[in-house]
């Protein structure tokens, strides 16, 4: 007993002595001891010998409050001769802060003088990092939870292995000078030029928002990014955008490290704050918010004529040679396939001057959305005479790839949508809507006649990706084509359908009356899978596949016979999820009015 | 066989048994009482906090060359007055000893606008209420050449810093 009572007892008494030592004996203290010893050896007066005498070591403090939101920065309680510049060469965390030009220091009569004083701007200002913390651990911000450890210095334990080595470095403080210098060029900070220069230079602007900056729509809005985020999210989602979201429309880009750093650099001074500017000014400045201007590019001439795909007068070749550059520079091909190059999101332009003309590729690059609705390409505000020349090189490019075999045909020009294997799931699949035919699905492929197909293909699909291929390949090319489909993917000859009983015109006349009854019986029947404003996203969308149709897509709509409408409704689309209603007692009349509601708002733009 | 031979034992008491009970007895006492005297410091050391979020009490003003001879300069936000003289330079509270109102500089000295304290050049009590003269607070030129003053360290009035 008495033996366990002692054993207890000093037990207590060392954990106590443990936990006294932790609170009362702090590194810190040892750092601000060395460093008035050192000073004592330095100083040349008794005075400062005696000044130094009566000091003791203590929590030293900076209130920083000019800068955003009152900070407390502690950083000096270790760091206590960074301003002393005899400390210059010693070793941290007594190291003096070092004097730099680039930082707006002066040298005057030999003596330096800091443009940045400690007093006013503090530490974390420009370094990040927690201000408060007193250990090393905390003061750095290595705390996963922190959110900003001090930057281009700490590299947190939870970061990619790989991308650690790369989040290191001076470069990245850059980001901090730019909350206050927020001008464009700024001589200090040419990473942050750089990085901005990129935004524009590969399109990011296209899709991304940064307040005053651009006015992208498609993708996460960047104002405040590096406000949420550390620099290791941030590389990473630059490098590989499907790390943090699975479902990621963003290119890679393939960028070079360098081009990455300036990148994240630039998106981590994104913090939405402006310490130059009062929350006043930033009002007046958001209502004052301009459309970004076209990135100005030395124009030379936009010619406007069709190029011929024979030999190129020297002019148009210094057009197509300033097409391709632009096409090149700007990033097409983070999306698209050109040549070897493929960015594995959207269509082939390898022969595109085959497929398109030239109308419809200036109207597609003006308003990406005008030919095909539900299009992710972004707007991009180029100049009038750059559209032209990248239009002028596209429908330059007339050189088919080889088609001997359907089974080549197939894998040059169908596979890169339609998948390999024919499901439907092509490397762009995902980013296609409507989405690429699953050709194996042998109730759909099997209830369609070859005729039907055939059009299918020469003709492509009004307000799909779907191009038209007669332009490419001739009727016996196309006929092979849906053979080898049949043979290969779809395995099941094409079944002869019972003849259905729908009107090749619709009976019901259009009239505001029909209109609205073909709206009521819409709103009750079909608004479960093609939604309430008919785009083909109601509520059971999620689960069918393939989609229901976006009603709302004109060019499709518009490409509709009555005859295929009546009959899709009436009779149901075999493979999909689009049931006959004429099993739910719907009449020939009903599908009139219904017809005529779609058309109401389908009408072609004038 | 009588109950008590099992409870009590018959063996003698040795003094080495005493001794090492003893010991014991030492070895509980010391950690006990050493534990409570450690509570009993860390309590008494806890009382003061070690930061507080005000504006620090040690802070720069800046390059001597700010205040030429012969200057008075009241700094509010950090309640002193930068007194420089020739080659001599004080910083003097503005803090009144009265209620603490902050005390402006008058032709004469300082006076408090509340409650009519009237200080001389050197902080002395001249009329009013004020109980005691304005402190001295200790003046140095830090390494940076800039000049620190500590108001955690008051001293003689009229104690100026010889540049």
């Amino acid at each position: 007993m008495r033996l366990a009572l002692a054993i207890a007892s000093l037990l207590i008494l060392v954990i106590h002595g443990l936990v006294f030592y932790d609170q009362f004996f702090h590194k810190w203290e040892k750092f601000q001891t060395a460093y008035f010893d050192q000073a004592k050896v330095m100083a040349k007066s008794e005075s400062e010998r005696a000044a130094l005498d009566g000091r003791s070591p203590r929590i030293e403090q900076i209130l920083v409050t000019q800068f955003g939101e009152m900070r407390v920065d502690r950083c000096t309680t270790c760091h206590i001769s960074a301003d002393d510049p005899r400390f210059e060469k010693y070793a941290h965390p007594l190291k003096a802060h070092p004097f730099s030009a680039a930082l707006g220091d002066k040298e005057i009569n030999g003596k330096w003088e800091r443009r940045h004083k400690f007093s006013d701007f503090g530490c974390t200002v420009c370094h990040d990092g927690q201000g408060r913390g007193l250990k090393e651990y905390y003061g750095h911000g290595k705390d996963h939870y922190w959110p900003d450890p001090m930057l281009g210095y700490v590299a947190q334990d939870t970061w990619r292995a790989e991308y650690k080595p790369k989040l290191v470095g001076k470069g990245y403080m850059e980001a901090n000078c730019a909350q206050c210098h927020t001008e464009e060029n700024f001589a200090s900070t040419p990473t942050i030029t750089k990085g901005r220069q990129l935004f524009f230079e590969k399109n990011c602007y296209g899709c991304h928002r940064i307040e005053g900056i651009s006015n992208g729509t498609l993708a996460p809005d960047l104002s405040e990014v590096g406000k949420k985020f550390k620099v290791d999210y941030l590389w990473e989602s630059v490098v590989d955008p499907r790390a943090n979201l699975a479902t990621s429309v963003m290119p890679k880009f393939n960028l070079t490290d360098d081009e990455v750093r300036a990148l994240v650099i630039f998106l981590k001074s994104r913090r939405g704050i402006n310490f130059n500017e009062t929350s006043l000014e930033r009002y007046r400045a958001r209502i004052e918010e301009k459309k970004p201007e076209a990135v100005p590019v030395a124009t030379t001439t936009g010619t406007g004529t069709v190029v011929p795909s024979t030999v190129p007068t020297p002019e148009a070749a210094s057009a197509l040679a300033r097409g391709e550059k632009l096409i090149a520079e700007k990033s097409c091909v983070a999306c698209h396939k050109l040549g070897d190059k493929d960015g594995g999101i959207a269509p082939d332009l390898s022969f595109e001057g085959l497929l398109k003309d030239g109308p419809w590729m200036m109207k597609h690059f003006k308003d990406p959305r005008a030919e095909m609705p539900d299009s992710i390409m972004p707007s991009f505000n180029f100049s009038e005479p750059d559209y032209q020349a990248m239009t002028d090189y596209l429908l330059s490019l007339k050189t088919p790839p080889p088609t001997t075999t359907a089974a080549d045909t197939y894998k040059n020009l169908c596979a890169r949508c339609h998948g390999e294997q024919g499901d439907g799931k092509g490397i762009s699949w995902l980013y296609l809507d409507p989405a690429p035919r699953d050709l194996t699905k042998a109730a759909f492929m099997s209830s369609k006649p070859d005729e039907r197909l055939i059009k299918s293909i020469q003709e492509g699909v009004a307000g799909a990706s779907m191009p038209a291929w007669g332009k490419v390949l001739n009727e016996t090319q196309v006929r092979d084509l849906v053979a080898y489909i049949r043979q290969t993917f779809t395995k099941e000859p094409a079944r002869v359908m019972a003849a259905h009983q729908v009107p090749d015109q619709n009976p019901i006349t259009m009239t505001p009356d029909s209109v609205k009854r073909g709206e009521q019986i819409y709103l009750m029947r079909c608004t479960g899978c093609h939604g309430r404003k008919a785009d083909g996203k109601g509520p059971n969308s999620l689960d069918i596949i393939p989609r229901p149709r976006n009603l709302r897509n004109q060019f499709f709509v518009q490409s509709m016979t009555d005859r295929r409408l009546f009959d899709s409704i009436l009779y149901g689309v075999q493979g999909t999820a689009m049931p006959p209603w004429i099993d739910y007692g719907m009449t020939k009349n009903d599908v009139g009015d219904v017809v005529n509601y779609l058309r109401s708002f389908n009408q072609p733009k004038k | 066989m009588p109950m008590g031979k099992n409870i009590i034992s018959t063996k003698p008491t040795t003094t080495e048994d005493t001794n090492r009970r003893k010991f014991l007895l030492w070895l509980s006492s010391l950690g006990l009482f050493g534990s409570a005297v450690i509570s009993v410091v860390s309590n008494l050391v806890f009382i003061k906090p070690r930061a507080t979020y005000g504006q620090p009490n040690r802070f720069s003003v800046g390059k001597p060359d700010d205040y030429p001879p012969g200057t008075r300069i009241a700094l509010d936000n950090h309640r002193i007055c930068i007194v420089r003289e020739e080659n001599k330079i004080a910083a003097v509270s503005t803090t009144c000893t009265h209620l603490g109102c902050i005390v402006g500089l008058s032709e004469t000295g300082f006076a408090c606008p509340c409650h009519g304290s009237r200080f001389d050049q050197d902080g002395n009590v001249t009329g009013g209420p004020a109980p005691k003269p304005l402190a001295w607070y200790k003046i140095n030129l830090a390494p940076n050449g800039e000049l620190e003053v500590d108001k955690d360290a008051e001293i003689n009035a009229g104690t100026y810093l010889n540049l």
